[in-house]
């Protein structure tokens, strides 16, 4: 039998496995097929840099997020606390007071995810996560059992007044998902991107973590595309490429999407009916286009000025359409700005996603950016629909986070119940891709905790 | 002075539940009323002469069974009419045969939705399934009184580990399931089971009736069980239409009550709740009469009964908060019609069995979720989804001979309407609720010979439920169990010492279930009296 181990991907989490196993003294080959988003986003495990030795450098910048405001100005929130409260104040003295409290009680939630997602989920009703529930105290116990419900605007509604503020907090609850800041589960997201961060920072840092591994040795790269999973009687043997060479392996730890890992590259002939048909339901649209414009300076910003408007812009999405007022959120990158566009769906009610199209969206993008970006008028873009991020970055129906991070998709039911804990049903073949938990928005988590169960079940 | 064990704010079926409960017990209750008759929101009322209208709640599905067991409601007249079915019309040119509908028998079911889809066919008989096995898992939750999970008390203790062995009993596949349905939209849970678009649309709206989430929302899955809770218990038909109105449900069960023993005075407005040392002692009636007693419970919706009978003035802040944010919203309004004869369908014309049963205009998902949409920024849905029923067609005593009257639960109309309810808009969603209407059955509109609009706000001012909420809060994941009204104060007790509620507003809540007033009663008879 070999002892190859073959990761599929080389997104981070699939790097991330790699190098664990590698670690651990496997022969480990990772199949790059070339399909890569933007890698530096998401918090960074700490268990990560520590165990594969590792210098990864963490952006944090300042301020954390611009938020222009419909007067002119902007919201400037900031890492340091009493900055974001000064900056509050000009606009509300009733959030400037609140800001403090916030914070302090969603920071102490965030420290119980930072728990949770360092390993494979937990049995929900394991008496080792009733304790640790517990022993937060009754107020974070019942501002947790309240919270993951709730939509995200009643959150900040019982909270803030600012809609700027609230715009920007909310864009956190329904980034890349096909879900408006009203519908219920979307504070846990908030919740979810708050985590790893600072006290007061509701965004996630940017790291190298992907180039850092990238450059590091252990692992052998290539360039290929897997066109299947080879199994027999239930074992995995290998995959065979595009080009039909197969290479067999004992080990396939895949970073694909769970649907595609089980249903496209593995026969599904191989699977349980039941398990089929719920592979097939699990939920991956996608609602985000991303538009880059070249040309350098600009700030972070976030185009969310309250609660309605993201509302709005969801309300549009629900019945196949492009938002007219989109949420959009402007990383900037070394010569070029990134501009996140929602909701552009994946599916539109009026065809296919052409140039046309594309370029309407571009322009589009362009007119929200042009108060805010000096230069941009003449700058070029370029525009990837949800299906380019499908073909270009592997995401399943365009969705970034492979499946979407709802509650019923979310923790021990990620992506299904059956494949929480990386194990598929086939005997060697892993999933490690941020469809597993705890899945898109955190860097690598799910790529370490699923190298950690297999290396635990050797 | 006479001095009662206990004295219920508020006739509405909770309290009075709770009431019979007590006296069966063998204390002395009186119940105090602050309108001329029992029933709260489940009343009937001879709206126009000759006809009879169940003017606010209108079916009786989860009233339930062990409370008409005990209270024996049968003998004290309470008497269920089935509703065997459910249309939904489509649109669209008004086709004969344009049309979905629900049979309760079996065969006709089938063939019914294979017309549409067979793959529906095929799989509605196993959604039946699922949904009654999740539906039988989670009653027992239903006559619980949810423990307090940060407390440290022994009795607390004990009771969160039996609901944790409860959970464990049930089996991960079945946690995970019932886990889907908490967490899931509607629109999605059902996406994963159908395919007809009506068939969808028409199981989903039971997930957004009396709040304010269109069927794409998560959490809104869970309102499915509640129809398979209804059709589960064999033994009595629970699904149905009570004879006489909703309000025959209210009178038998405050018949049974007065069987026991209880008192039950109406017209009898309380104005606040006596306190003495932080502690209730009986209530003041608006008169200014004082009533005494051990405990005093109240039926009332929490802001009524803290804002409103206690005072803010006595209660810690922390926990007025924590009433401030739960959430009302009332979401749906009610039309009331007098008839001189029957509608007519155009998709199933004539007067067929279909009549006897529930309407529905639910033709699609987006359908709904366009009604709500306009809900979202305060404007009462133009083209509203609404359930119809046509309680003359099963109680012929209900209207004049030859006449009718119709039911129409309309949803959205917001109760934060802009600009507020007005008697023009009023009349305006009473217009768009018979416009749509008569899309689908034409002769509406002359058939029409009295109109009531009900309107949240009317049934705030009316009933006294807060925002017009029909389940005196909405019922929405973040506001159950042990988070219903607040977390800490779920056992239906209150932080003032001898004030307990039992209105729907505490757990399990909603849908003239009477198990909230159930459970109290238990859990006071349990505890002190």
């Amino acid at each position: 039998m070999n002892a190859r181990a073959i990761v599929i991907g080389a997104g981070v989490d699939a790097l991330v496995a790699a190098h664990l196993l590698a670690r651990a003294g496997r022969q480990v080959l990772v199949l790059d097929e070339g399909m890569r988003a933007r890698d530096d986003e998401g918090w960074v495990l700490p268990q990560i840099p520590h165990e594969l030795g590792l210098q990864v450098k963490v952006e944090r910048q300042e301020p954390w997020v611009t938020v222009p405001l419909p007067q002119g100005g902007a919201l400037e929130l900031w890492h340091d606390m009493r900055r974001t409260v000064e900056a509050l104040r000009r606009l509300s003295k009733r959030d400037a007071a609140s800001w403090p409290e916030f914070c302090a009680r969603m920071a102490i939630l965030a420290r119980l995810f930072e728990h949770l997602y360092g390993a494979p989920p937990a049995n929900p009703l394991s008496v080792g996560l009733a304790l640790r529930v517990r022993r937060l105290g009754r107020q974070a116990m019942e501002d947790l059992m309240r919270l993951l419900p709730m939509s995200v605007a009643e959150l900040l509604d019982d909270w803030f007044e600012c809609d700027a503020l609230k715009g920007a907090l909310a864009a956190m609850g329904i980034v890349h998902l096909q879900q408006g800041p009203r519908s219920g589960g979307t504070a846990f997201r908030l919740l979810h991107h708050h985590v790893g961060s600072p006290q007061g920072v509701f965004r996630p840092a940017r790291s190298n973590l992907g180039t850092a591994l990238r450059a590091r040795p252990g692992v052998e790269m290539r360039n290929a595309k897997v066109e299947r999973i080879a199994v027999r009687e239930g074992r995995v043997t290998g995959v065979v490429l595009a080009g039909g060479e197969e290479l067999a392996a004992a080990l396939v730890v895949s970073g694909a999407d769970p649907r595609r890992s089980l249903l496209e590259l593995v026969d599904p002939a191989w699977l349980d009916p039941e398990l089929v048909r719920a592979l097939v339901n699990v939920r991956c649209r996608g609602v985000v286009a991303r538009v880059s414009f070249k040309i350098a300076g600009a700030a972070r910003m976030v185009i969310a000025p309250s609660l309605d408007y993201l509302e709005r812009a969801y309300d549009e999405s629900k019945y196949g359409r492009v938002s007219t007022q989109p949420y959009v959120e402007v990383l900037p990158t070394e010569n070029a700005i990134e501009a996140h566009f929602q909701y552009a769906p994946y599916e539109r009610a009026d065809g296919a996603w052409d140039a046309g199209r594309r370029s309407e969206l571009g322009e589009l993008t362009r007119r929200m950016l042009a108060p805010h970006v000096p230069g941009i008028a003449d700058a070029q873009a370029q525009v990837l629909a949800p299906t380019d991020l499908e073909a270009q970055a592997g995401w399943p129906g365009g969705q970034a986070y492979h499946a979407e991070l709802t509650l019923d998709q979310a923790l021990w039911m990620r992506p299904l119940p059956e494949l929480a804990r990386y194990r598929t049903p086939i005997n060697g073949l892993w999933l490690c891709g941020p469809g597993t938990h705890p899945g898109g928005g955190v860097a690598g988590a799910s790529g370490f905790n699923c190298a950690k169960a297999v290396l635990r079940r050797a | 002075m006479k001095r009662y064990d206990a004295i219920l704010i508020g006739g509405g079926h909770n309290g009075l539940v709770c009431a019979a409960y007590l006296a069966r017990a063998g204390k002395r209750v009186v119940v105090l009323e602050r309108r001329e008759q029992v029933g709260g929101a489940a009343l009937s009322e001879e709206v126009f002469p000759g006809f009879r209208f169940s003017v606010f709640s209108y079916v009786v599905s989860l009233l339930r069974p062990e409370i008409i067991r005990e209270l024996e409601l049968p003998r004290h007249g309470l008497h269920i009419l089935p509703l065997e079915s459910t249309l939904t019309p489509l649109p669209g040119g008004g086709k004969a045969g344009n049309y979905v509908a629900q049979w309760s028998d079996h065969d006709q079911n089938r063939r019914e939705l294979a017309r549409h889809s067979l793959r529906d066919a095929e799989a509605y008989d196993e959604f039946g399934v699922v949904l009654h096995q999740m539906a039988r898992i989670i009653k027992p939750i239903l006559r619980m009184a949810p423990p307090d999970p940060a407390s440290l008390r022994p009795r607390e203790l004990r009771d969160l580990l039996r609901l944790g062995r409860f959970f464990k009993n049930i089996g991960d596949k079945q946690f995970n399931a019932l886990w889907k349905l908490l967490t899931m939209s509607s629109a999605d849970y059902l996406d994963e089971w159908f395919e007809t678009e009506a068939l969808k649309a028409t199981k989903a709206a039971s997930g957004i009736i009396g709040t304010m989430l269109g069927p794409r929302s998560p959490g809104t899955a869970y309102v499915l069980l509640h129809h398979y809770m209804g059709e589960l218990d064999g033994v009595f038909r629970a699904w149905g239409f009570a004879k006489g109105g909703n309000g025959s449900v209210s009178a038998a069960i405050a018949a049974a009550a007065r069987s026991f023993g209880a008192e039950i005075r109406t017209l009898s407005p309380v104005s606040s709740v006596l306190l003495n040392n932080g502690r209730a002692r009986g209530v003041v009636l608006e008169g200014g009469e004082e009533i005494l007693a051990d405990v005093v419970i109240s039926g009332a919706d929490p802001r009524r009964t803290f804002m409103g009978l206690v005072g803010e003035k006595n209660l810690p802040e922390p926990f007025l908060q924590s009433i401030r944010r739960f959430k009302f919203r009332g979401a749906s309004a009610k039309v009331n019609l007098a008839l001189g004869e029957l509608p007519n369908f155009t998709c199933l014309p004539g007067r067929g069995a279909h009549l006897r049963g529930a309407i529905s205009i639910s033709p699609s998902v987006a359908y709904l979720e366009r009604a709500y949409d306009e809900a979202k920024y305060g404007e009462f849905s133009r083209r509203p989804y609404m359930d119809i029923v046509i309680p003359s067609m099963l109680d012929p005593a209900m209207a004049p001979p030859g006449k009718h009257v119709m039911s129409i639960f309309v949803q959205y109309a917001p109760y934060n309407q802009n600009g507020g309810w007005t008697d023009e808009r009023r009349e305006a969603l009473g217009d768009a609720v018979i416009d749509t209407l008569a899309e689908y059955a034409p002769n509406l509109r002359s058939a029409i010979l009295h109109r009531q609009v009900i309107t949240p706000a009317d049934i705030e001012n009316t009933v006294g439920l807060a925002e017009g909420n029909i389940f005196q809060g909405e019922l929405s994941l973040q506001q159950m169990f042990f988070l219903r009204p607040t977390p800490a104060w779920a056992r239906y007790r209150t932080p003032i010492e001898g004030l307990w509620q039992c209105g729907a507003a505490t757990h399990p809540g909603g849908g003239v279930m009477g198990a909230s007033g159930r459970n109290a009663a238990y859990e006071l008879l349990g505890e002190r009296l």
